[in-house]
């Protein structure tokens, strides 16, 4: 197989992978107007669990040391990794969303990602600390045998899979009453709660639904690479995250596919083949987060809602069973 | 012998107070909110009207003093779980949903919606989507009362002053409220549509709607209101019906003295 399948195979994966990290961000933002600094805290959970799911036993030894080590079968790892990350939701929802002001969450979310990052690096027991987790198998290739280079082909297709499903039901949600009670959060606390709906309740919904595509994606990543440490949940992974979504179309779900095509895929890959400079190995890092920060600009400039705008919700009005003319006796629609 | 029945009282309030820092907005107030009338709020700017708007439908804590509706408790309880009792407010300054459509935000209105459940949209979408063309219905029916229905496909943040605050008085009853407490809802609304507006109070609460209203045209509140509420500075200065206030000393200097 030529290195250029080899490295497209790479990136289809990968652009899969974002579109779904990019949904429960939308879902989150876009629709609800939550305010989450560290998406990615939520995507390693999902990653770590799936992980010590899929792993035998740790031994302490060349694998290293982590927690369950439960060897089981795909799908079951990133379902559980799905179930982590709502669960850190549940918990960071409870100390964040309680307060009216989002700002307030957006604060939360910084620090419990401080606060998860360096307790996963120092607490080895856990997750194997800084060197992380290696050698996580790879969904049903204990079955096909195949090498990594063929496998790329397996595990695009599972990645479409989960893709699809995914992009099915936060369609669903976003076109729901319910996604319209979450822009009406997002647009109005107090005219929402004025109408009955349990804002902090929905936001809780909004931020553990987020969180779970979040924790699913992550679960995919660790599958994927097979490998996962606290360098792969910095702040920059939550910033391409966010500027894919911005620059894609925030509260557009189409928008967000874009999105990760552009940021992840074209920017952050493409960068991949900047030369590298002998004197300063990070450089290249440096273009690449300057070069999204520049998109980003222009972007707010240029395309303020995004390339692909939320659209309109338009009702057919065809067909209604309507109550009359203007000032008719049903001045109560009943 | 002829037996008059007065209707009893849906909303009450007792000994209402609420202080903002050093600015005692509500002092001491209390009133009776008959089931089936217009009950009119009126007062100088700064009375403290919007304040007990905002009391009674728990958007300010109160500091002392109760309110009660159809008898229960509800004092300082969440806004959501007041509107689910069946009280619906409204705001003074308009409050539009502003990136989501006009039909869009009378959508948001009515209470427990099947597809408001994220589980029940996944999997019920036709019992959702037959409930959304019963609501869509009610929507339009009152858009068109409301001269709104062509711009039904408009953002809400669009509108014109005025229509927004028809907007809102829309929205407020499409959620079908028992109770209903409407902050200068005719504020900007031109004087046609206003004339027709009181015509809509008028016939709802014939139909056992109970308003509350807050209103600074006096001809307004004469023609529509059963009974009126007159604040001053955070109490209650004097109640009765519009012809027999006007007439009232106090009622006259607080207005035009101050
Ligand atoms: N959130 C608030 N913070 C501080 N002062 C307030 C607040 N809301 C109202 N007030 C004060 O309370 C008094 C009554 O205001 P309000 O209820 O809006 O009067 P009205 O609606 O009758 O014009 C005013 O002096 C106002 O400045
Ligand atoms: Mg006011």
């Amino acid at each position: 197989m030529s290195s250029l399948v080899f490295y497209l195979l790479t990136v289809a994966i990968f652009f899969c992978i974002y579109s779904i990290y990019g949904w429960g961000l939308n879902l989150q933002f876009g629709l609800t107007g939550i305010l989450n600094f560290t998406y990615i805290t939520f995507v390693a959970i999902g990653a770590y669990f799936a992980g010590v799911a899929a792993l035998q036993p740790g031994n302490g030894g060349i694998g290293g040391q982590y927690i369950l080590g439960w060897h089981l079968p795909f799908p079951i790892p990133p379902i559980i990794g799905g179930i982590a990350a709502a669960i850190l939701a549940l918990l960071v929802g409870y100390v964040g969303l309680k307060r009216l002001r989002s700002d307030y969450l957006a604060i939360v979310t910084v620090s419990v990602g401080q606060i998860v990052w360096t307790l996963i690096g120092n607490i080895t027991p856990l997750f194997n600390g800084w060197d992380g987790l290696a050698g996580v198998p790879q969904p049903f290739n204990s079955i096909f045998q195949l090498d990594f280079n063929h496998y790329q082909w397996i595990f695009l297709v599972i990645c479409i899979l989960f893709a699809v499903l995914g992009f099915w039901i936060i369609e669903r949600l976003t076109h729901s009453p319910f996604g319209r009670v979450l822009r009406a959060i997002r647009e109005d606390e107090d005219v929402a709660a004025a109408l009955g709906k349990n804002v902090f309740r929905y936001k809780m919904m909004a931020f553990v639904i987020g969180s779970i595509y979040a924790g699913v994606g992550g679960a995919l990543t660790i599958a994927y690479i097979g490998a996962f440490n606290p360098s792969g949940f910095t702040t920059m992974e939550t910033f391409i995250i966010w500027a894919a979504m911005l620059v894609g179309g925030s509260g557009n779900n189409r928008g967000m596919i874009l999105g990760a095509f552009i940021v992840p895929v074209l920017f952050n890959e493409g960068t991949r083949f900047l030369p590298s400079t002998p004197g300063n190995p990070l450089l290249a890092v440096s273009i690449r987060g300057m070069a999204i920060g520049l998109l980003l600009i222009l972007a707010a400039r240029y395309r303020p809602q995004g390339i692909l705008p939320e659209r309109k919700t338009i009702f057919r009005l065809d067909g209604l069973q309507q109550g009359g003319e203007v000032g008719g006796d049903r001045v109560v629609p009943q | 012998m002829a037996i008059v029945s007065f209707p009893s009282s849906i909303l009450k309030v007792t000994n209402l107070a609420k202080s903002f820092g050093g600015v005692k907005a509500i002092n001491d107030v209390s009133f009776i909110v008959r089931e089936g009338t217009v009950t009119g709020l009126i007062g100088p700017n700064g009375a403290g009207k919007s304040s007990v708007v905002n009391a009674i439908s728990g958007f300010t804590q109160v500091d002392r003093g109760v309110v009660e509706l159809a008898g229960h408790d509800i004092t300082n309880q969440a806004p959501h779980r007041i509107a689910a009792r069946g009280l619906i407010r409204s705001f003074q300054i308009a409050r539009e949903l502003q990136k989501l459509t006009v039909l869009e935000n009378m959508m948001v209105a009515p209470f427990q919606q099947l597809g408001e459940s994220p589980w029940r949209a996944l999997i019920s979408r036709r019992a959702v989507m037959r409930e959304e063309r019963e609501h869509l219905a009610a929507a339009v029916d009152w858009l068109q009362m409301f001269n709104l229905f062509p711009l039904r496909d408009e953002y809400a943040g669009n509108l014109s002053g005025g229509q927004k605050k028809l907007l809102e008085l829309a929205r407020a009853l499409m959620a079908k409220p028992k109770v209903v407490l409407l902050d200068e809802p005719m504020a900007g609304v031109n004087p046609t549509l206003t004339k027709t507006l009181q015509g809509y109070i008028s016939r709802l609460r014939d139909q056992g709607v109970t308003f509350l209203l807050i209103e600074h045209n006096l001809s307004v509140v004469e023609a529509i209101c059963d009974h009126v509420v007159v604040l001053a500075e955070g109490a209650v200065l004097a109640e009765g019906q519009m012809n027999e206030l006007r007439e009232t000393e106090e009622v006259i200097s607080a207005y035009l003295g101050g």
